[in-house]
């Protein structure tokens, strides 16, 4: 029971790093958003079995990560929470792709390269994204999408779904508890009790829900969420966005390792 | 200052499974009034307090705060002029630091950041909670919750508090001080709660409900100390006024 109340604490871990005052987090939240957008298209644009194209990509989340003083951590384990489902996606590829390449006198399937390039690929956009997340916060995000005039509908229910996990989450830690309290010999919860379980959890969130509702109704809530205001973009931010922009475009253009590879061995001869 | 005022006009309510939750109450609240709402469990405490708030409807009679009917229509206005702090303070907080909890009413009626600022600050300092204001809500003790939940009400200036068992779940020196804070207030305010010893403290006027219906309404010291009435609607007299538990002589 102790997972479910530590990954309360956990889940708002990425609130809190948005609330630090670095660089990046001083950065327009609308400049943020649009940086990771066109990061995320560049990553995605690159092809099945282009692998090392990819690796100039690393330096934005590193520089983020550096700049933005977040720890790596809690991070790389967020990232490793997702990992299942990617290894689940990409792990039959080097079964089905018949096509072969050499390496150090051995024979390998090109599937091993496409599983790389997914790992890589999912890797960098969900590492974006959570810099993105740790670095603006929820809130912030949504003010921003509504500069980009995304309908309000979208942008409330984005937040709205963001802040009820944590209210579902909370009544599972409790129903959990009182039944782990009155059953002290089981392991887990036996499944003549999933079906009760699982009916009341969803009407009892419903519930709180509904008085959380109230709760903002009353206090002049009427359907848009007002997140505070949102300073005007600067200089310093447009050069954020054109500096990002014009890196991707060039690790996307040209092969940098490869460049800088062959700048090596020109040196070198 | 008749904006202030509150008043019930035979007030009936049916919850769609039938339930008749109130029969029949009136009654009128002064500019100034701090009055008591008391009654067992399921009398009709809460289902009053929603109809008065405007989050459920009478299916007959009407609620009028100053001069204006609690319709959907008039809704935004009556909620800047009615502060509730709910029963549950989790139920109320939300947002990812005090500060925004308590600015979430302001922003919602489009005040400017400056103001905003000045009315959460100003908010925070008389809860006594300035300290807290960039902390999560979740992390907090109980008293601090509830006197964040106050606070994100008085931000939004109200003229009328009520509140649902303000005093429940706070150990004895968190509830002297919810207590003193309350008491601070100037407003009219609206109080349920089965703590009758607060009720005895800091209400002038006391309403006893009983199964929906209004059993008396009076001034609180005469009210209170009628052990037959308290008794026929479930309650009792205020531990404060009942005999010495260890020598059973008279106080």
């Amino acid at each position: 029971m102790a997972n479910i109340a530590d990954s309360i604490y956990n889940m708002r871990l990425l609130d809190d790093l948005a609330r630090q005052e670095t660089l990046i987090h001083k950065l327009h939240p609308l400049v943020k958003l649009l940086t990771t957008v066109s990061y995320l298209t560049v990553v995605v644009s690159f092809g099945r079995y282009e692998v090392a194209g990819l690796l100039p990509l690393f330096f934005y989340p590193v520089m983020v990560l550096a700049l933005a003083e977040l720890p790596l951590k809690p991070i790389l384990l967020r990232i490793l929470l997702v990992s299942p489902f990617i290894i689940g996606i990409g792990i039959l590829n080097p079964v089905f792709d018949q096509q072969t390449f050499e390496l150090a006198g051995k024979e390998f399937s090109r599937g091993w390269v496409t599983f790389l390039s997914i790992l890589l690929k999912s890797g960098l956009t969900v590492t974006a994204a959570l810099l993105l997340i740790a670095t603006t916060g929820m809130d912030r995000l949504a003010g921003a999408l509504r500069i980009l005039k995304v309908p309000r509908i979208f942008v409330l229910q984005l937040l709205l779904t963001y802040r009820y996990i944590s209210v579902l989450m909370e009544e599972v830690a409790r129903t959990l508890r009182a039944y782990s309290l009155r059953a002290p010999k089981q392991k887990g919860v036996h499944r003549s009790a999933w079906g009760s379980l699982a009916g009341q959890l969803l009407l009892r969130t419903f519930d709180r829900a509904q008085r959380i509702y109230e709760a903002m109704c009353l206090r002049g809530f009427a359907g848009e969420y007002h997140s505070g205001e949102i300073n005007k973009i600067s200089g310093w931010d447009w050069a954020y966005l054109g500096g990002w922009v014009a890196f991707f475009v060039l690790a996307r253009m040209y092969n940098i390792p490869l460049l800088i590879g062959s700048l090596l061995t020109g040196v070198i001869r | 200052m008749s904006h202030h005022k509150l008043e019930a006009k035979n007030l009936h309510f049916n919850y769609p499974d039938g339930h008749n939750a109130v029969k029949g109450m009136s009654f009128s609240i002064h500019h100034g009034e701090s009055v008591g709402i008391i009654g067992a469990n399921g009398a009709g405490k809460s289902t009053l307090l929603m109809l008065l708030m405007g989050v459920l409807f009478p299916n007959q009679g009407e609620v009028c705060v100053g001069d204006v009917q609690v319709t959907k229509k008039t809704l935004p206005m009556i909620r800047q002029r009615l502060g509730m702090v709910f029963q549950d303070p989790d139920d109320q907080l939300f947002m990812n630091t005090v500060y925004d909890d308590v600015a979430f009413g302001p922003r919602n009626y489009k005040l400017n950041e400056k103001e905003v600022e000045k009315r959460v600050l100003n908010a925070l300092e008389v809860v006594g909670i300035l300290h807290l204001k960039d902390r999560a809500p979740f992390k907090l003790s109980g008293g601090e919750k509830r006197a964040a939940a106050i606070a994100s009400v008085l931000s939004m200036q109200p003229d009328i508090l009520v509140m649902d068992e303000p005093t429940a779940a706070l150990d004895p020196k968190s509830r002297r001080r919810v207590m003193e804070l309350l008491r601070s207030f100037k407003h009219t305010k609206i109080v349920t709660s089965h703590d009758l010893d607060m009720i005895y403290e800091m209400c002038d006027r006391t309403i006893v409900i009983k199964n929906g219906e209004i059993a008396a309404d009076g001034v609180t010291s005469e009210i209170l100390v009628n052990a037959e009435l308290m008794d026929a609607c479930g309650l009792e007299v205020p531990l404060a006024l009942q005999n010495c538990p260890v020598c059973g002589s008279k106080k």
